[in-house]
């Protein structure tokens, strides 16, 4: 069986953009389960379904969840013990990589090392990498690009930050996506409905100003890319 | 509070600039406590730059001035700047987080439509200082969390900046995340 995790962002994404009926065709094509954290779970359904503004998207997710489109992990309760375990562990190593003159900063929380640690988990269980679909910067940076996220820190808060290098290694290894792949593979695949040249290049733009860390030109390219 | 001769400093300079009504500069003070906040993530330096945020765009908008209780909103709101200087100027950190609290207090004190206007000011400045935090590198999940804001707004608020466009940002060619992508889905 092959998996792929999703953090939030992206699942709130596609429910902003109405694109949900989407990733029911995007499961179809995969073959395989898409996955969510029990962190993942209470940002994108229970913690939204009480907020009035967001309470429509929230029951839309809900509705995907309980027919299994997107599900949690079907793993032991060791390995749920497991999972907590490496979830800490990731997230004391994110948050001591990075020390400024007096402390450490703290970067990443528990949903986001959660889906790391099932990522790693999973991998084992099925011995093939189980890919993550991430949204926001700061996780994906401090997987794949470690130093550029100490520089942009160093940058923003004009301060010198330190970096606890041996740890990088902890990051590395994840395979990452953003919505934005999964429209461009959704737009390969002739599952975007709409019969409009444009529609690839909507979508990416709509995912972009729902909060996906993406680049003006890394739109450009896919849209270019796509035809 | 490490950083108290800090955001003394700046509450300072805030009250300067309140006598000109000087917003652009009480907006740009409160991006300065943002690096603070980024680095120390502590609750009351946090809802310093909120503060500090939200009392710019009071000044800015006209909107607010024709409602009844404004002046006396305003005059209660400058009065709790001041017993904040006082406050940190005496190192008292107990009376500097009561102070704050007082200043929720009186957003809570309101009524009608002032009330609806403040909180939609204050809910936009935490909005807004969260996607800031964001920018500075902190991940989307834990600003929400430091600000209690829903990570629903963050990323619709954070996707109008231009965060995702740094070069920083992109940490692997466009063309190899696609292959990527295709390949998750071929197998």
């Amino acid at each position: 069986m092959k998996y792929l995790i999703f953090d939030s962002g992206p699942l709130i994404n596609f429910s902003m953009n109405g694109l949900l009926d989407l990733l029911e065709e995007l499961k179809l094509a995969f073959k395989g389960e898409f996955l969510i954290t029990k962190e993942v779970k209470e940002e994108i359904i229970d913690h939204p379904k009480t907020i009035q503004r967001f309470k429509l998207g929230a029951l839309r997710l809900q509705a995907l969840f309980k027919r299994g489109i997107i599900k949690h992990a079907d793993i032991t309760q060791n390995e749920v013990d497991e999972l907590k375990t490496i979830r800490n562990n990731l997230m004391q190593t994110a948050n001591t990589l990075f020390k400024t003159k007096k402390r450490d900063v703290h970067l990443i929380d528990k949903g986001e090392c959660a889906a790391l640690a099932l990522s790693i988990i999973m991998k084992r269980k099925v011995n093939l990498d189980v890919p993550i679909v991430i949204d926001e910067r700061t996780t994906r940076m401090l997987c794949e690009k470690p130093e550029n996220l100490r520089k942009l820190m160093e940058k923003k808060l004009h301060t010198s930050i330190k970096a606890n290098t041996k740890n990088y290694d902890s990051f590395k290894g994840f395979k990452i996506i953003r919505s934005t792949e999964l429209a461009f593979i959704a737009n390969k695949k002739n599952l975007l409905k709409m019969q409009d040249p444009k529609v690839l290049e909507a979508v990416l733009y709509g995912l972009k100003f729902k909060g996906c860390s993406i680049s003006e030109k890394e739109v450009k390219d896919m849209i270019r890319m796509g035809r | 509070m490490e950083e108290r001769s800090h955001i003394l400093n700046i509450l300072i300079k805030v009250r300067e600039a309140l006598v000109k009504k000087d917003y652009v500069k009480i907006k740009s003070l409160s991006n300065h406590v943002i690096h603070h906040a980024s680095i120390h993530q502590d609750p009351d330096v946090i809802s310093i730059a909120v503060i500090i945020y939200s009392l710019s765009k009071l000044i800015e908008r006209e909107s607010y001035k024709t409602e009844k209780n404004w002046s006396k909103f305003y005059n209660d709101f400058c009065k709790n700047i001041d017993d904040m200087i006082t406050a940190l100027k005496n190192k008292d950190q107990d009376r500097f987080h009561d102070e704050i609290i007082q200043n929720r207090k009186l957003i809570q004190g309101l009524s009608g439509r002032l009330k609806i206007f403040i909180n939609d000011v204050f809910r936009g400045a935490k909005i807004n200082k969260a996607s800031r935090i964001y920018e500075h590198g902190i991940s989307m999940e834990k600003t929400a969390k430091i600000l209690g804001v829903s990570l629903w707004e963050l990323a619709e608020y954070s996707g109008k900046t231009r965060i995702g466009d740094v070069n920083l940002g992109v940490t692997m060619p466009i063309i190899d995340r696609i292959k990527l992508a295709e390949e998750i889905f071929s197998k």
